[in-house]
């Protein structure tokens, strides 16, 4: 193949496929010949799969989070409680939380963490959305569940200077020993957040 | 090829595949090293959580001898600076701090002194404990003093940076040229043409941090306000560029 001939259909779906997180040009090629092999009803739905996600996928007005439709399913689930509310930095955050089936709040989704040194400032952040849901009022507490990284540590701790005046409780995750685990293996980290977070029985 | 061992300072991270972490830390021993730690994001994994931003780590690594990203095998967290967690402006402070050693140092480049001051300075940065008010712009500061000193860019303020001269004692104010590296006597002001006004007593605020001893921590907020423009201009025309997080800390103070 020269580099001056338009790339075949089975070379663009190698270049393309190769541009994925994880894949390299021998798992794209496996995957396009797979394709090729695949029936065409198969491979159909496959694109009309990708195409939907592009043409259906919106932010939800309220929280950010990936929807359908105008509101997500959560903020429209009425037996959740709109006074509640827990920051997150990413859609599969809201999916990871969900799991524990144990909050019933609604979530604030950030789309990201402030990385001043990967210049990713406020300005890309849903903050200002965050901001808009708080004064409207209604909001009794945030719960800040960013990761427990430096960054993630930082990303709470701006949004707490904003929202010090604003006369919601802010509160965030617990962090320590995983439950089922034994002292003898945990980490000094983990051990100091344990002491540090103690709470009365 | 053998397993080497040191001590080292994250400066960043970045995610490879679903598990695997890139990370460029800052060692004592070797300098700067990038190093490729498979497992990483695992919850379990060998590497303890020790791969967050500025956290200081014990590591065992496998250095590659073809140029490429070095194997990371172990780390332990030694330290993590958990002040900075509780105060923006000293977070930002600390961002700066690694954005000056991953840009400005070299691979394999070693400067155990100046590795010695940036843990002394993370120590320090955190919420105010003394009335005086915040010390992170101070502290910032006397580490960008010497990041240049220990690179050999320390400015010139005691002569003229233009001709060498000693500059005439009494004037109020000096002239200071990031071009020539210093401040410039009356007679060389005419040929250098990124000269700014700089006061004397910024001057001779800006000697102290370059001194040993503790003058260089009383300082009147104006000159502060004045030796962070100064170093921030003389720091973007070394680098080639503004650093990222130089207007953080211009909107903190």
């Amino acid at each position: 193949m020269s580099g001056t001939e338009p790339l075949g259909a089975i070379d663009r779906l190698i270049q393309e496929l190769n541009r994925l997180p994880g894949i390299g040009p021998k798992t794209a090629e496996r995957l396009a010949h797979h394709l090729l092999a695949a029936s065409r009803v198969q491979v159909m739905a496959l694109a009309e799969a990708l195409r939907a996600i592009k043409d259906n996928i919106r932010r939800c007005q309220q929280c950010c989070n990936l929807t359908e439709g105008e509101l997500c399913a959560i903020c429209r689930d009425p037996r959740r409680d709109p006074a509640l509310l827990c920051v997150v930095e990413q859609p599969r955050d809201v999916t990871a939380l969900e799991r524990s089936h144990t909050y019933r709040g609604l979530y604030h989704v950030l789309h990201g963490r402030l990385a001043p040194l990967e210049n990713v400032g406020p300005e890309q952040l849903t903050i200002p959305q965050l901001l808009q849901r708080v004064q409207k009022g209604g909001v009794r507490e945030i719960i800040m569940a960013t990761n427990p990284t430096l960054e993630g540590d930082g990303t709470a701790l701006y949004l707490s200077s904003l929202l010090a005046q604003s006369g919601v409780t802010l509160t965030r995750l617990a962090r320590g020993l995983p439950s089922g685990s034994v002292l003898e293996f945990a980490n000094n980290q983990m051990l100091a957040d344990a002491l540090e977070g103690r709470r009365a029985f | 090829m053998a397993a080497e061992k040191g001590i080292a300072l994250v400066l960043r991270t970045t995610d490879y595949s679903e598990t695997s972490r890139i990370a460029t830390l800052w060692t004592r021993e070797y300098g700067k090293i990038r190093v490729l730690a498979k497992g990483a994001r695992r919850l379990k994994s060998s590497f303890e959580n020790a791969l967050d931003l500025l956290t200081l780590c014990s590591i065992v690594f496998l250095r590659k001898s073809s140029g490429g990203l070095d194997l990371l095998t172990e780390a332990q967290v030694v330290q993590r600076f958990s002040r900075l967690r509780t105060h923006l402006p000293a977070l930002y402070g600390a961002y700066y701090l690694a954005e000056l050693l991953a840009d400005w140092t070299e691979d394999y480049d070693p400067h155990p002194m100046l590795f010695d001051q940036a843990l002394t300075t993370l120590q320090e940065l955190g919420p105010p404990v003394s009335p005086e008010g915040d010390a992170t712009p101070v502290l910032v500061m006397r580490f960008e003093m010497q990041v240049l000193s220990e690179l050999g860019y320390r400015p010139v303020l005691e002569g003229c940076a233009s001709c060498g001269d000693p500059l005439a004692p009494g004037e109020v104010r000096r002239h200071f040229s990031v071009a020539a590296g210093g401040v410039i006597c009356a007679n060389c002001q005419g040929s250098v043409r990124d000269r700014q006004p700089l006061a004397l007593e910024t001057v001779q605020w800006l000697q102290t941090l370059a001194e040993p001893g503790d003058h260089w921590r009383h300082v009147a907020s104006h000159v502060a306000l004045e030796g962070r423009r100064v170093l921030g201009q003389y720091v973007t025309y070394l680098l080639g560029r503004r650093p990222r997080l130089l207007s953080y800390l211009e909107r903190g103070s």
